[in-house]
C-alpha cells in the first residue's frame, strides 16, 4: 500500500494544481527502482522465510482449530497484521521517499530549471498594488523575493535551482538567461521597464523552450529533457492563453498580481481626418471603452502641441461592459464619439484625453500625428481613364499633369529624376521603360525590374483575402468587387500583398529605398469596382500613402511594440530619436534614406529629427504616435485564475516558500521507525 | 516443582497424614470380590442386621438365630448389610503431550495418582493402575492395604510420558480388564486427536463410577500470560507436526475461545455419561485439589 502510494505520488504532479501543497521529486526513477529492488523482497522474505521461534507444546490440536478459525474470519489471510513488517515496510518506505529526494513546496515543482515569466505589458501599470505601486512593481517584488526563496539553500532546503527571468508583453525577452546567480537575477528583474504594450504569452513560452534545449547539431543530445517550472507573475490578462499549451515535464505556477475589482476605462481608437474641402481643417474623433460593469462617464478635451483645444461640453457617458458567457470574455462598453471641425493648417500631435483619470493611466489618453495640409503633385501616364482623371481632379492637388506612355519614356530619357518632380505619378495601364525611383500608383501594367513576375491573365476574379486595417484600404469594401480579368503574378519577396484571390496577388505594395509603389494587377475598367465609392476612397488613399512615403497621410498612431520606419531625404545626416521623455538617441542609418527604430514600448510621441546634407540648417523630423490600445489592454481587473489551452491554473498572492527538502526529515522518520521496529521486536523476542 | 525420582517425593507424609483421614466415595455401590469396609446392598456377613429369612438347606449355620429358634421352634436365617470392598482403577496418561507444562503435567498426574492410589490403599480398597500410551497398556492391578504404597509409588516413578497418545485402547483394556466394578480415575489432559468420545464410551456405564480429571498446564490455560508471544512455529510433541502463528491479541484470543469450547463440549460429553469431569491446573497445589476440590466433586469423603 505504501509503495503504492510512493508511486502515485511520483507519477502525479505533471502539472501542479497551484492551490495545493505539491510534491516534486528530484530522483524519482532512483526511489522506484530502490522500491522495486526492497519492498517485494521484503513483504516474500516475511511470508516465505519469516523468522519464527520454535516451541515445543503438548499438542497444537487447539492451536491449529484457532489458526483456521481466525482465517476463516479474515478476508486477507495472507496478509494479517504484522507490527513488525508494518514497521519495516514503513521504514523502507520513509528511505525510499527520500532517496526519490521529494520536495514540498507551495505551489511549485522542484523542476531544476525555474523561469520566471514577468508581464511588463501596459495593464500592468495599474496602480493597485500595495502602498499605491504599479503592478508591475509588485511582481518585480515577489519575483525577487522568489529569486531569494529558491536561493536560500541550507541543509534541509532543495538544491538551487537555475533560473530564467523573461520578460514579455507583446513580444518576449530573454533579461536573465539561466543562471545560479541569485543577484545576477534579481538585478534583471529590477531592470525590467514598464511598458504600454499588448500581451502575449506564447513567445516566452517558445522563448524559454529554445534556451531550455540543447542544440547541437555536430552532436544531437539523446538526453532527455529537463522539466521546466514556470512562474508566471502577471495580472492574468493575456491575450493568447487560449492558444497556450504546457508540454510535458512543464508546469506553471501563477502568481496573481492585482485587485480583482479594479476598474479601468480609456480611449479605444482615435482618428483625425481633414476636411477635403478645407484642408486646414480637421475633424477629431474617437472611441471611449469601459471595462466597468458600471456606467463610466467623463469629460474628454483635446490638445495640439500639448495645448487645450477643445473640451466636451458634458461628460461622455459610456455603457458598462458586459460579461459573455458563452464566448467567456468581458465585451467592454463602448462610446464613439466626434469633436466638431476645427483648424489645424499646420500640422500638429492631437491627443485626446480623459478628464477623469483611472487605474490605468496610459489608455486615459490617445495621440495622433495630423501632418499639414498637403499640395500634391501628380502625374497621370498613360490612356487617362475618364474615372481616374475626374477623381484626381476631384482632389486638392496642387498639379496634375497628364502624359502618354511616350512623352513619359521620352522625360525619363532626359532627366531620369522627372518622377522626384511629382508626389505621385498614377500609372494608367501604362509601364515606363525605367521604374527605379518615384512613388507609382500603378494599374494593370506589370511594373518592370521590381521582381513581380506576370505569368498569364486570369479571368471571372473575386477578392478572397483582404488586410483590412492596411491604410490603403481605409473605408474600402472589396467583398463584392467582380473583376473580369486581372495580371496573374508571382510576388517578389519584399512585396506587400493586401488583396489576395485564390488566383494570385490582386493588390500590393512595394517600398524599396528610392522606389515606391501601390501595384493593382487589374485594370478597374475591367471590374465593377470604379462604381463604388470605395474606390474612389482607395484611389485616394493611395494617393496620399504613396505621398507620404509609405505612411498615411494622418498618420495613424502606432501601438507599442511597433517599430517606426522613417524614410528621410537623400544626405540627411546627424539622424536621432527624441523619446517621449526627451532622451535623443542618435540612430544609425541602415541604408541611405531609411532609418528605423524600435520597439517603440512605451505610449507617447516619438520624433525622428535630422539635418541636411552639410549639417547646416534646421532639422526637420518626423513625428510618430503610439498609443496604447484599450481594446486589447485595458482591462484592469486581475484574474484570479488563468485558463491555458490545456488546464486551468489557480493563482497564488504570495511568493512562496523556498522548496523544501523532505529527504533529511524521511531519513530521521526511517531512524526512528527503525528504533521503534527494534524495540517491539525485543519485546516479543 | 522438580521431577520426582522416589516415593517420598510423589507423597510426602505431611500430606499422606492428611490423606489418611479420607477415603473414597463412590455414587454407586459395588459388588465386591472380598469383603471390604464399605456397606453393600448386599445382604450378607457385616455386622449391621438387615433382616430375617426362612432356612433353607444349604444356608450356614452360623448365620441361624438360635434365639428366635428357642422361641419359635423354627429356623430363622439372620441377614446383615454385607460390606464390600472397591475397585479403584487410576489410569494415568502415558503421552508425549503430558511430558510438558511448567508444573508439568506428568508429574502432576504422577503425584495425583499416587494421592489417590494412597487413599485407597488406605482404606483397603482393590488398586489398580493402568498407563496407557500408544498401542500399549501398562498395568499394575490388586493393590490393596497400604503395605502396598511403596510398589504404587514405583509404579509409578517407572512410568515416563514418551508415547503418542492411546486413550482408546487404554479405556478399552480397562472396560474388559475385569476389574469389578469401582470408581475409574482418568487423569489425562484429553488432548487426543482421534478424540477421547471412544475411550469413554468404553468405560461409561459399565459399572465405573467415572473421574475424568483432566490435567493441564497454566501455559495451555493461558498462553499469553506465561510467555506465549511473538512469531512461533508450535511444534506438536506427539506427532511433531508445527503449526506457525503470530501470537497476537487475536490469535490468542481465538486459542483461548478453542480450549473453553474444547473443554465444555469435554464436559458435556461427560456429563451425558454421569461421568464427573474436573479440569486440574498444574499449578493448583495438590492439597488444595484433593482436600477441597475433589472432595466438593464427591471423589473423596
Amino acid at each position: 500500500m505504501l509503495f503504492g502510494v510512493m508511486l502515485f505520488g511520483v507519477m502525479s504532479f505533471s502539472v501542479m494544481p497551484s492551490t495545493l501543497l505539491a510534491v516534486g521529486w528530484l530522483a524519482p526513477l532512483a526511489g522506484t527502482i530502490v522500491a522495486l529492488a526492497t519492498i517485494p523482497p521484503l513483504i516474500a522474505l516475511y511470508f516465505l522465510r519469516l523468522r519464527r521461534t520454535r516451541r515445543v507444546i503438548s499438542s497444537t490440536m487447539l492451536w491449529t482449530r484457532a489458526t483456521q478459525d481466525l482465517r476463516a474470519n479474515v478476508p486477507f489471510q495472507r496478509l494479517r497484521f504484522s507490527l513488525l513488517l508494518l514497521l519495516q515496510l514503513l521504514a523502507l518506505a520513509l528511505v525510499i521517499l527520500a532517496i526519490a529526494q521529494p520536495q514540498v513546496d507551495l505551489g511549485e515543482s522542484g523542476a531544476s530549471r525555474v523561469i520566471l515569466l514577468i508581464d511588463h505589458s501596459g495593464s500592468m501599470a495599474a496602480t493597485d498594488a500595495r502602498d499605491g505601486k504599479s503592478r508591475l512593481d509588485e511582481a518585480k517584488r515577489l519575483a525577487k523575493e522568489r529569486v531569494a526563496a529558491l536561493n536560500a539553500g541550507g541543509l534541509f532546503s532543495g538544491p538551487s535551482p537555475s533560473i530564467m527571468v523573461i520578460a514579455f508583453a507583446k513580444d518576449a525577452q530573454v533579461v536573465c538567461p539561466f543562471t545560479d546567480s541569485a543577484k545576477q537575477a534579481i538585478d534583471a528583474i529590477g531592470a525590467i521597464q514598464p511598458t504600454d504594450e499588448i500581451t502575449v504569452l506564447g513567445d516566452a513560452f517558445e522563448l524559454a523552450r529554445a534556451f531550455s534545449t540543447v542544440t547541437n547539431p555536430d552532436q544531437p543530445s539523446t538526453a532527455p529533457q529537463q522539466s521546466l517550472a514556470y512562474e508566471l507573475f502577471s495580472d492574468g490578462r493575456i491575450g493568447d492563453l487560449a492558444r497556450s499549451v504546457l508540454r510535458g515535464g512543464e508546469t506553471i505556477l501563477y502568481h496573481s498580481i492585482g485587485q480583482t475589482t479594479t476598474l479601468n476605462a480609456g480611449l479605444g481608437t482615435i482618428g483625425v481626418a481633414r476636411n477635403p474641402e478645407r484642408p486646414e481643417e480637421v475633424q477629431i474623433y474617437a472611441q471611449l471603452l469601459n471595462w466597468s460593469s458600471e456606467p463610466f462617464a467623463s469629460d474628454i478635451e483635446v490638445l495640439v502641441d500639448n495645448r487645450l483645444r477643445a473640451v466636451t461640453p458634458q461628460p461622455i457617458d459610456v455603457p458598462g461592459a458586459r460579461d459573455d458567457a458563452a464566448l467567456g470574455v468581458r465585451i467592454p462598453g463602448e462610446t464613439q464619439f466626434a469633436f466638431p471641425s476645427m483648424p489645424l493648417p499646420t500640422g500638429g500631435v492631437v491627443e485626446v484625453r480623459l478628464a477623469k483619470h483611472d487605474a490605468i493611466i496610459a489608455d486615459d489618453h490617445a495621440l495622433i500625428v495630423a501632418a499639414p495640409p498637403q499640395a500634391l503633385r501628380v502625374a497621370l501616364v498613360g490612356r487617362g481613364a475618364f474615372v481616374l482623371r475626374s477623381i484626381l481632379e476631384g482632389m486638392s492637388l496642387q498639379s496634375l499633369t497628364t502624359y502618354s506612355l511616350s512623352d513619359w519614356n521620352e522625360s525619363l530619357l532626359q532627366l531620369p529624376e522627372t518622377p522626384d518632380e511629382f508626389d505621385v505619378v498614377v500609372l494608367d495601364d501604362a509601364m515606363p521603360t525605367t521604374l527605379t525611383r518615384g512613388r507609382y500608383l500603378i494599374f494593370h501594367a506589370p511594373p518592370v525590374g521590381s521582381g513581380i513576375s506576370p505569368f498569364g491573365v486570369k479571368e471571372n476574379v473575386v477578392a478572397q483575402s483582404i488586410r483590412q486595417e492596411h491604410p490603403l484600404l481605409q473605408y474600402v469594401k472589396l467583398d463584392d468587387v467582380f473583376v473580369a480579368s486581372m495580371v496573374a503574378v508571382a510576388a517578389g519577396g519584399d512585396a506587400d500583398v493586401i488583396v489576395e484571390a485564390s488566383e494570385g496577388p490582386m493588390i500590393m505594395t512595394m517600398n524599396r529605398g528610392l522606389l515606391t509603389f501601390v501595384y493593382v494587377t487589374f485594370d478597374p475598367m475591367e471590374s465593377g469596382w470604379p462604381f463604388q465609392r470605395g474606390f474612389v476612397n482607395f484611389f485616394a488613399n493611395s494617393i496620399a500613402w504613396l505621398a507620404a512615403g509609405g505612411r498615411s497621410a494622418v498618420d495613424e498612431p502606432l501601438t507599442p511594440g511597433d517599430v517606426a520606419t522613417a524614410r528621410l531625404p537623400a544626405g540627411a545626416m546627424n539622424v536621432k530619436i527624441v523619446l517621449p521623455d526627451g532622451t535623443a538617441l542618435p540612430l544609425p542609418s541602415q541604408d541611405v534614406q531609411k532609418v528605423s527604430y524600435g520597439p517603440l514600448r512605451v505610449s507617447g510621441v516619438y520624433k525622428i529629427v535630422w539635418t541636411g546634407a552639410t549639417g547646416a540648417g534646421n532639422a526637420t523630423s518626423m513625428a510618430y504616435a503610439v498609443n496604447m490600445n484599450s481594446r486589447a489592454e485595458g482591462r484592469a481587473d486581475a484574474a484570479p485564475e488563468i485558463q491555458l489551452a490545456t488546464e486551468r491554473v489557480a493563482g497564488v498572492q504570495s511568493a512562496g516558500a523556498a522548496d523544501r527538502a523532505v529527504w533529511p526529515w524521511l531519513l530521521i522518520g526511517a531512524i526512528a521507525v527503525i528504533a521503534l521496529e527494534w524495540w517491539f521486536w525485543l519485546r516479543r523476542v | 516443582m522438580s521431577e520426582p525420582l522416589k516415593i517420598d517425593d510423589l507423597l510426602d507424609s505431611r500430606l499422606m497424614a492428611r490423606l489418611d483421614r479420607l477415603d473414597v466415595v463412590s455414587r454407586k455401590i459395588f459388588t465386591g470380590k472380598i469383603h471390604g469396609e464399605r456397606r453393600s446392598r448386599r445382604r450378607g456377613q457385616s455386622v449391621e442386621f438387615a433382616d430375617f429369612r426362612n432356612y433353607s438347606h444349604g444356608d450356614d449355620l452360623r448365620f441361624v438365630d438360635w434365639n428366635i429358634y428357642a422361641r419359635l421352634d423354627r429356623l430363622f436365617l439372620k441377614m446383615f448389610l454385607e460390606e464390600e470392598d472397591l475397585s479403584m482403577v487410576i489410569a494415568i496418561d502415558l503421552s508425549l503431550s503430558m511430558g510438558q507444562g511448567d508444573p508439568n503435567k506428568f508429574d502432576y498426574a504422577r503425584r495425583l495418582a499416587m494421592a489417590l492410589g494412597y487413599i485407597g490403599l488406605v482404606n483397603n480398597n482393590r488398586v489398580s493402575l493402568f498407563g496407557f500410551g500408544s498401542e500399549r497398556v501398562e498395568r499394575m492391578t490388586g493393590l490393596r492395604g497400604r503395605r502396598r504404597t511403596r510398589e504404587l509409588g514405583r509404579w509409578l516413578l517407572d512410568r515416563t510420558a514418551d508415547g503418542e497418545a492411546g486413550f482408546t485402547e487404554g479405556m478399552r483394556a480397562i472396560a474388559l480388564g475385569g476389574q469389578g466394578r469401582g470408581v475409574l480415575l482418568v487423569i489425562s489432559d484429553f488432548l487426543f486427536r482421534d478424540g477421547y468420545e471412544k475411550g469413554l464410551n468404553y468405560v461409561a456405564g459399565r459399572g465405573f463410577d467415572v473421574f475424568a480429571l483432566q490435567i493441564l498446564s497454566p501455559q495451555e490455560m493461558d498462553p499469553a500470560r506465561h510467555g506465549l508471544s511473538g512469531d512461533l512455529r508450535l511444534i506438536d510433541s506427539e506427532t511433531a507436526a508445527e503449526t506457525e502463528i503470530t501470537a497476537s491479541t487475536a490469535v490468542l484470543d481465538q486459542y483461548r475461545q478453542s480450549l473453553e469450547k474444547y473443554v465444555a463440549e469435554l464436559r458435556d460429553f461427560s456429563v451425558r455419561r454421569s461421568i464427573t469431569h474436573q479440569v486440574v491446573e498444574t499449578s493448583l497445589d495438590l492439597d488444595t485439589l484433593l482436600l477441597e476440590y475433589l472432595r466438593r466433586r464427591g471423589l473423596l469423603a
